[in-house]
């Protein structure tokens, strides 16, 4: 019997950073061919360390194979040159949260592929109705927004820009489903779209509540754990997330829609200031150097 | 603690009142369970009992374990039983003048140093602790449903809760197994705090067309690692709960996140509560919410 070939089989994917990496091996391990682009080969190298260690931790848990890693990683190729796109049937951007730096890309982009080939955002906090209005044939683009770390998370949002067309919507919605494991969620492109539209009023008030000295980091988070079953509470998640990260988007949500749930409180802002984004500076509203008991 | 040496009242037989009581006797205190209404006395035993026969029947407690369980748990309908008792634990209806009138009537029987718990969601620790001579041994002990399986306890001092009350009870929730998260005496602690104004925003957000109920109910727990989505979780809590729980915690605050959307309201008038009444905003066969 033949293998049906799946829809997109070759993907183009701009931006091999957290969700890049994390992307790239999804498509990958469905069974697509992956071309990723970066700025430079130690940015390339760097996501397929990323990708590599991944699959390595999916082997000492049993939950993957040293053949399927093989096999993965040869789906996986770079490249610094955006002219090599050119044969891709879908490109998928997850570059910098920038939009300059978005609308700069995708513009070279879409004057190499055709002018029928989907080009696909990652976008967490902008507007894909704005970046589709920047391209030639905006109908063609649409949102895919894939949550961190890619290969677990479940939701995938197929983000609907106001010019995307339905026949987009529908080959989304189907490429999601031949991803192992994940379910679309077809949203409208409003700030935060679904998920995070919920999430960050929600963070916020935990950060608000906290300055106000509610009950430490830990507690907080072991009440949402426990009470709730939640597999992470709200401040490690923010952790995890990235301060910084968080502060963008919920800025960008509040100066999109002024709804007062959306602005930063103002202890968020000082973490960040202070440099104090998280995980990734290893201070957060937990210190990493500590175990849970001492924050 | 020494969980032979005390003896536990538990006010209240109702549905956390039952759980709460399951826990202590589990532990090896013996546990009063105290009502006011005998039918519900009755049945808050029955619960209790119930739920030891199955966790033996289910081999996940032998036999003379569960037996000792039961033996240790006996119920009453007088509050003059409860005077050798050494923890109390209040788990009446949520009603301020019920629970201060019952924590005076218990000023002339309770022993010296007995510790007085309120399982209070939405009163305030201080304000039930108002109705007692004894307002430093007054500690908010915030349980989770249902208590047995759950672990968390938030633990609440009141404004005079003695710092020897607060340590004593730490001890005795350890003594129960259970997980003690410390916070203030302030309307919803930590988890209803949270909880409210998130279901409430998923409400409004699905009033307002950002997904159907299917589409946020899968794409919430898919992308951020909870067990069920905010309608699933709405139908087991119940729309009454829900529409109490919001209703008292807005009194308190004023804050419009706390206040139950219109669609609450609804869904309440039209009997549409959750699993327990087989539809809120799913349909349902099978009305039991926790095993049988
Ligand atoms: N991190 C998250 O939790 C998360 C979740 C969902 C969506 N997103 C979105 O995904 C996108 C990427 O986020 P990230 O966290 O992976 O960022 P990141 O900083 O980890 O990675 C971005 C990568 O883009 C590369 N890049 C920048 N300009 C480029 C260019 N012109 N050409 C090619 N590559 C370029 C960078 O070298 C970097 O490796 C953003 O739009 C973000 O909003 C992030
Ligand atoms: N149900 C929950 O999910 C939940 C969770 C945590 C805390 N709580 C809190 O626990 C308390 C009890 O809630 P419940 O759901 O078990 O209520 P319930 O209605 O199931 O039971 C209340 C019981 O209290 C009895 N009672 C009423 N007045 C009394 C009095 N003066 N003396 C003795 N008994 C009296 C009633 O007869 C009834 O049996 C409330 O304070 C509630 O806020 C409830």
């Amino acid at each position: 019997m033949n293998e049906p070939v799946p829809d997109f089989p070759r993907i183009g994917l701009l931006g091999f950073g957290t969700m890049g990496a994390g992307i790239a091996q999804v498509f990958a391990a469905s069974g697509r061919s992956v071309l990723v682009l970066e700025t430079g080969s130690e940015r390339l190298e760097s996501g397929f360390a990323a990708v590599s260690a991944f699959l390595e931790e999916g082997i000492a848990r049993g939950k993957t194979t040293a053949d399927e890693k093989s096999a993965v990683l040869g789906r996986i190729a770079g490249t610094t040159s955006v002219a090599e796109l050119g044969c891709v049937d879908a490109v998928l951007e997850a570059v910098t949260e920038d939009p300059g730096t978005k609308q700069a890309l995708l513009a070279r982009v879409a004057a190499v592929v055709t002018e029928h080939t989907p080009i696909l955002s990652n976008t967490s906090a902008l507007s894909v109705t704005e970046l589709a209005a920047a391209l030639p044939n905006p109908e063609r683009v649409a949102g895919l927004h894939f949550f961190n770390p890619a290969p677990l998370m479940r939701t995938v949002e197929v983000v609907r820009a106001l010019q995307t067309e339905q026949a987009l919507i529908d080959r989304l919605v189907a490429l999601v489903g031949t991803l192992a494991g994940k379910n679309a969620a077809v949203v409208k492109d409003r700030p935060g779209f679904l998920v995070n539209a919920l999430l960050m009023p929600y963070l916020n008030d935990v950060v608000q509540a906290y300055d106000e000295e509610l009950a430490t980091a830990a507690d907080i988070d072991l009440a949402i754990e426990l009470g709730l079953g939640h597999k992470i509470g709200p401040l490690r998640m923010l952790d995890m997330i990235g301060l910084d990260v968080h502060l963008h988007a919920t800025t960008a949500a509040y100066t999109a829609t002024l709804d007062p749930a959306y602005a930063p409180p103002p202890l968020l802002r000082q973490l960040v200031a202070a440099g104090r984004l998280g995980d990734k500076t290893g201070h957060g509203f937990h210190n990493r150097c500590h175990s849970r008991e001492d924050d | 603690m020494n969980n032979e040496n005390h003896t536990v009242a538990v006010l209240g037989a109702g549905t956390m009142g039952a759980g709460i009581a399951t826990v202590t006797a589990r532990a090896g205190y013996r546990t009063i369970l105290f009502d006011i209404d005998e039918h519900n006395l009755r049945r808050g035993i029955g619960t209790v009992h119930g739920f030891f026969d199955k966790s033996v029947r289910l081999g996940k407690l032998d036999a003379d374990d569960g037996r000792a369980a039961k033996e240790a748990l006996s119920g009453t309908t007088e509050l003059a039983e409860l005077g050798p008792c050494t923890v109390l634990i209040e788990a009446v209806v949520e009603d301020l003048a019920v629970k201060t009138e019952l924590f005076g009537r218990l000023d002339g029987i309770i022993a010296e140093s007995a510790l007085l718990h309120t399982n209070t969601s939405t009163l305030s620790v201080t304000g039930i602790a108002s109705g007692s001579r004894y307002p430093e041994r007054v500690v908010g002990t915030h349980y989770c449903n249902p208590a047995p399986l759950m672990k968390l306890v938030e633990l609440a001092d009141g404004r005079h809760t003695a710092g020897w009350a607060h340590r004593s009870t730490a001890e005795f929730l350890a003594s129960l197994a259970k997980t003690a998260v410390v916070t203030e005496d302030r309307p919803g602690f930590i988890v209803n705090r949270f909880l409210i104004p998130w279901e409430n925003s998923c409400i409004r957000a699905l009033e307002s067309g950002l997904g159907s109920k299917e589409a946020i109910d899968a794409a919430v727990p898919g992308a951020l690692g909870q067990p069920m989505g905010p309608f699933r979780l709405l139908d087991i809590v119940g729309m009454d709960i829900h529409q109490q729980v919001a209703t008292r915690l807005y009194e308190q605050l004023r804050d419009p996140r706390f206040f139950p959307p219109p669609m609450v309201d609804r869904m309440v008038s039209a009997g549409d509560l959750g699993r327990k009444t087989g539809r809120g905003f799913y349909e349902y066969d099978d009305t039991r919410l926790f095993g049988s």
